[in-house]
């Protein structure tokens, strides 16, 4: 294995590193190291910051005054972060049951071979590939008020239709939403597609042999079997959903008013916009600990669904 | 006791899946055109379906070298440099996290090091809404010197996609039987050896999968790159977000160009990984 | 209680003739095994009776009824899986009560029903737990038990024994064949293996490539095989076989082979190719008025008998079953007889069988 003229000390080298106890820890250095001097040290600052009163217009960090919890008691006073905290769980709350719903549906529907399977799977898994601004881009050139979506409104209902999508309150949120599910469908469809197919083929069988009717088998046999699939679905779309930006930065700019102003959004303007770069931190800290009580919650119930599927799978 | 006539369902199947069908298309579509149409035909009521007179003149524009402006209610919007910035940010981003993020998964299958808890700890740094970690980050790489660089922003994609990674190269890894591996051992191969000759070539679409995955996820992003960019370094999802908010002359043309030249080479890239997509997305959930 | 009959069944995919016009009248109460190699249509067969496969040509009656048509859950039948298909997510109980909850049967019949099931096939004491716990045996019983509490008019099954390690398989086997003798119903089960054929089947339909090759009890098919492929399916060792060619002489015939020629006596038959057939227990190691000189070339103690593989200068080593006490070893040059009252003769093209 080794050239004859190999330097030893590479040879040495090669020799350490091939004992488990090194090897296996080899890939973990690197990446530990790039957390440990990105993100651990960031977190520091983070919280560092918040305990600041600090805008970038009033110097260096580094030499602001230390001011304990005010940031804190500022945020959490500040009804608009607040509103926009619940709106963004609103929105999630709204779009993700609704695109899963549609995505199993749709699932559902291509489940068996027919004529034109591919081609409907193709164009459904579209949207889940472009770029969200871009998204919300479009949808904005779509919905203005003279727009194509007001006109096959009107086509359809026979009436015109002239919804102000962009500049009133509700229809804007409901833009927004319609995005994130216009988008996101895409992978429900994804994820349910692959889980319809995992199904195991007998015990099915064995409930059509018994006399059990469609709904019988879907709802006692299919249902429970899918359960881990759901988790993974639900788990994934609540995940990005909380994080949503581009929609409402490209749609509405968080318009009107503050209609669509999601978390995420009003974050971005108190620390870009605003300036006032402590507040967003303190803000940061409590979005922060509200989306990781939420995470911990889904985690845990992906690895108890995925130590389920290991029980079942030995059956 | 005849089986059901069977004509009815097809139709309400295929009626429903073409409805679906048509949302789906209708966006694209629509940009698709208005990136043909000059700027006469952009807001028309009723609005053209298909360009009176088609023309190229708003790709023509954009891709033209020159940087974005915004003057006297006029803007003009460039993607020369952008699509270069996005390929170079998101292609290294990509990888290097597939790099570092397969090999960590490799080492996790077969060692468990870091514990048994570690994939699910690094998928908690997932769920973290990026704009929590915005904030620091620009005082941070103000300081480090690393605002608007590439190095900075490939870094935080990096981190960023790692935990995709990391699991989606777990369900490839766990594909590879130990035995071959073993084997490998027995016949006297070291462990690069083994990594080179058995490991990589059987997880080899596994990892252009995770990567084309990546890439995808790096090129769409927004709020990383809005708040750690300026001038030197610029994407193209920025492009897309500069003068949204004008009310007047928002050019709808070229910025119909830009997504479509955003999008096609990503919808051509989602194609090719769309059947592997499944077995990475698994989170070891599904059955096989 | 039913019997089955299959009237000119057809099952066609793509290009293959999976199932290919079979004929097969089951009487009620009949323990029926449809067995043959892998790909020879007897699982086709069997969904085809269960109804999920579609027939493409054909029918199927089940007792009085042309059940064709009918749905699967119409048929009143209980189908065993080869992977048993046990709902994982649900617990024993509640595995065996389903079918009645389908029927929407009362709570406390159900209860009734389970309880009595599963104590005449020993699981009541597994109730509460759920597949991925049981053994195999145990996951087994529960399947059966399945079946049972409906009480169907025909049993199916598909290859049920496959996944059990050998000895639970022939515990399994008897047990079987014991329910049927209780409940006298019919039995349709698919089996790739002969010995499970042998021993558990009042009659066996032989299949191959989507035809039947033969219908018959288990000694029948046995000794009176109708065709070289059933000659060779059955029995361990396989049946010898030697190609040659029969030349017909004033009373009988002579076959001859590349190293071998017997004179078969009372055979009238047409001259031309042949394959003679003899099983390992005929072929003694003895003189005798028709011997043959050979060599000992592998020998393979089975305990109560020892197979020897003779090099007699054909192209292929006769294998001999002789008695354990036999002191044998390799290299010996013994001579061998054939027991010729049990030469089996086949057409050399058709692989029929050739009478006389």
């Amino acid at each position: 294995m080794t050239a004859a003229g190999t330097p030893a000390a590479a040879d040495g080298l090669r020799r350490w590193l091939e004992r488990e106890r090194v090897f296996k820890w080899v890939p973990f250095v690197p990446v530990q190291g790039l957390f440990a001097l990105l993100l651990l040290p960031n977190f520091l600052l983070l919280v560092y910051l918040s305990l600041l009163s600090w805008r970038i217009t009033r110097g260096a960090w580094w030499s602001s005054a230390f001011t304990g919890l005010d940031a804190f008691q500022r945020a959490l006073e500040d009804t608009r972060f607040l509103w926009a905290l619940g709106r963004t769980f609103a929105f999630a709350a709204a779009a993700v049951p609704l695109e899963l719903l549609l995505g199993f549906g749709l699932a559902l529907l291509c489940r068996r071979s027919f004529h034109g399977r591919r081609f409907y799977t193709s164009v459904f898994l579209l949207p889940m590939m472009i770029v969200p601004a871009v998204v919300g881009y479009d949808l904005s050139m779509l919905l203005i008020d003279q727009g194509p979506f007001n006109q096959l409104l009107s086509l359809l209902t026979g009436r015109t239709i002239t919804v102000r999508w962009l500049s009133e309150y509700t229809p804007a949120q409901l833009a927004v939403i319609g995005a994130d599910v216009w988008q996101w469908t895409a992978l429900a469809f994804l994820v349910f597609t692959s889980g319809l197919a995992g199904l195991p083929e007998e015990p099915i069988r064995a409930a059509r042999v018994m006399g059990a009717s469609r709904w019988q088998i879907f709802w006692h046999v299919e249902l429970p079997l899918l359960k881990p699939v759901i988790a993974i679905a639900v788990i994934l779309r609540s995940m990005e959903a909380l994080k949503i930006f581009d929609y409402p930065m490209l749609l509405t700019q968080a318009g009107p008013g503050n209609a669509t102003e999601t978390v995420a959004v009003y974050l971005w303007r108190v620390g870009w916009e605003f300036a006032r770069v402590s507040d967003a931190a303190a803000m940061s800290l409590i979005l922060l600990v509200a989306v990781a009580l939420y995470s911990l919650v889904a985690i845990r119930i992906l690895r108890r669904e995925r130590q389920r599927l290991a029980e079942e799978g030995a059956a | 006791m005849r089986r059901r006539g069977r004509w009815l369902f097809p139709v309400v199947r295929h009626a429903l899946l073409l409805a679906w069908t048509a949302v789906t298309l209708f966006p694209i579509y629509w940009m698709l055109m208005t990136s043909f149409k000059h700027a006469g035909e952009w807001v028309t009521w009723p609005p053209r379906w298909f360009p009176h007179e088609p023309t190229l003149v708003n790709y023509v524009k954009v891709l033209t070298p020159g940087t974005s402006t915004f003057e006297l209610g006029r803007q003009t919007l460039k993607i020369l440099k952008p699509i270069g910035d996005s390929l170079i940010v998101s292609g290294f981003g990509a990888l290097l996290a597939v790099v570092l993020g397969s090999a960590l998964a490799y080492s996790w299958a077969r060692f468990g090091t870091g514990g048994r808890s570690y994939p699910y700890n690094i998928l908690s740094i997932r769920m973290v809404p990026p704009i929590v970690i915005a904030v620091p980050f620009v005082v941070y790489f103000v300081t480090l010197r690393l605002l608007d660089t590439y190095t900075g922003l490939i870094l935080v994609y990096v981190a960023t996609c790692l935990p995709y990674v990391i699991w989606m190269m777990l369900a490839f890894v766990e594909e590879v039987p130990v035995e071959l591996e073993r084997a490998a051992r027995l016949m006297g191969a070291s462990r690069f050896r083994v990594l080179r000759s058995v490991v990589l070539p059987l997880t080899a679409s596994g990892l252009v999968v995770t990567f084309l995955f990546v890439f995808i996820l790096n090129w769409s992003e927004l709020l990383l790159a809005m708040t750690l960019t300026n001038t030197e370094v610029s994407t193209i999802p920025i492009q897309l977000n500069k003068f949204q908010s004008a009310n007047e002359g928002r050019d709808y043309g070229p910025q119909a160009a830009i997504g479509t030249i955003a999008t096609l080479p990503v919808i051509v890239l989602g194609f090719v990984i769309q059947k592997h997509l499944l077995r990475g997305f698994s989170f070891g959930l599904l059955r096989k | 209680m039913a019997g089955i009959q299959l009237e000119r069944l057809t099952k066609v995919f793509g290009a293959t003739r999976a199932v290919d016009g079979i004929d097969l009248t089951i009487p009620d109460g009949e323990f029926v095994v449809l067995v043959g190699p892998s790909g020879c249509g007897k699982t086709t067969t069997l969904n085809m009776i269960a109804g999920l496969e579609a027939p493409t040509a054909g029918d199927i009656w089940i007792g009085a009824a042309r059940v064709t048509d009918w749905e699967p859950g119409e048929r009143s039948l209980g189908m065993v899986f080869q992977s048993l298909a046990l709902f994982p997510h649900m617990t024993v109980f509640e595995n065996i009560a389903f079918p009645l909850r389908i029927k929407r049967v009362a709570a406390e019949e159900i209860a009734r029903r389970v309880r009595t099931v599963s104590d005449t096939v020993h699981v009541g004491h597994l109730l509460g737990k759920r597949p991925a716990t049981l053994s195999g045996g145990e996951a087994q019983r529960v399947a059966l038990a399945r079946t049972l509490v409906v009480q169907p008019t025909v049993f199916l099954m598909d290859e049920p024994l496959s996944s059990l390690d050998a000895k639970l398989r022939v515990e399994m086997r008897t047990e079987l064949k014991r329910l049927h003798a209780a409940l006298r119903s019919t039995f349709v089960y698919v089996t790739h293996d002969q010995a499970e054929a042998m021993t558990m089947a009042d009659r066996i339909v032989v299949m191959h490539q989507g035809q039947i090759q033969q219908v018959g009890r288990p000694l029948e098919i046995y000794g009176d095989p109708a065709n070289r492929f059933v000659a060779g399916f059955f029995g361990v060792p396989a049946m010898n076989f030697v190609e040659g060619e029969l030349r017909p002489e004033t009373n009988g015939a002579r076959f001859v082979a590349q190293a071998l020629g017997a004179t078969l006596p009372g055979h009238s038959i047409v001259a031309g190719p042949a394959s003679l057939g003899i099983r390992p227990e005929h072929v003694r190691l003895a003189d005798g008025r028709e011997s043959w000189p050979a060599t000992v070339s592998l020998i393979e103690p089975l305990g109560d008998e020892t197979l020897v593989f003779l090099d007699y200068g054909g192209p292929a080593s006769l294998v001999a079953k002789v008695d354990a006490e036999e002191k044998l070893a390799v290299g010996d040059r013994r001579s061998f007889t054939l027991r010729l009252d049990r030469v089996l003769l086949f057409d050399g093209t058709t692989g029929g069988r050739i009478m006389g």
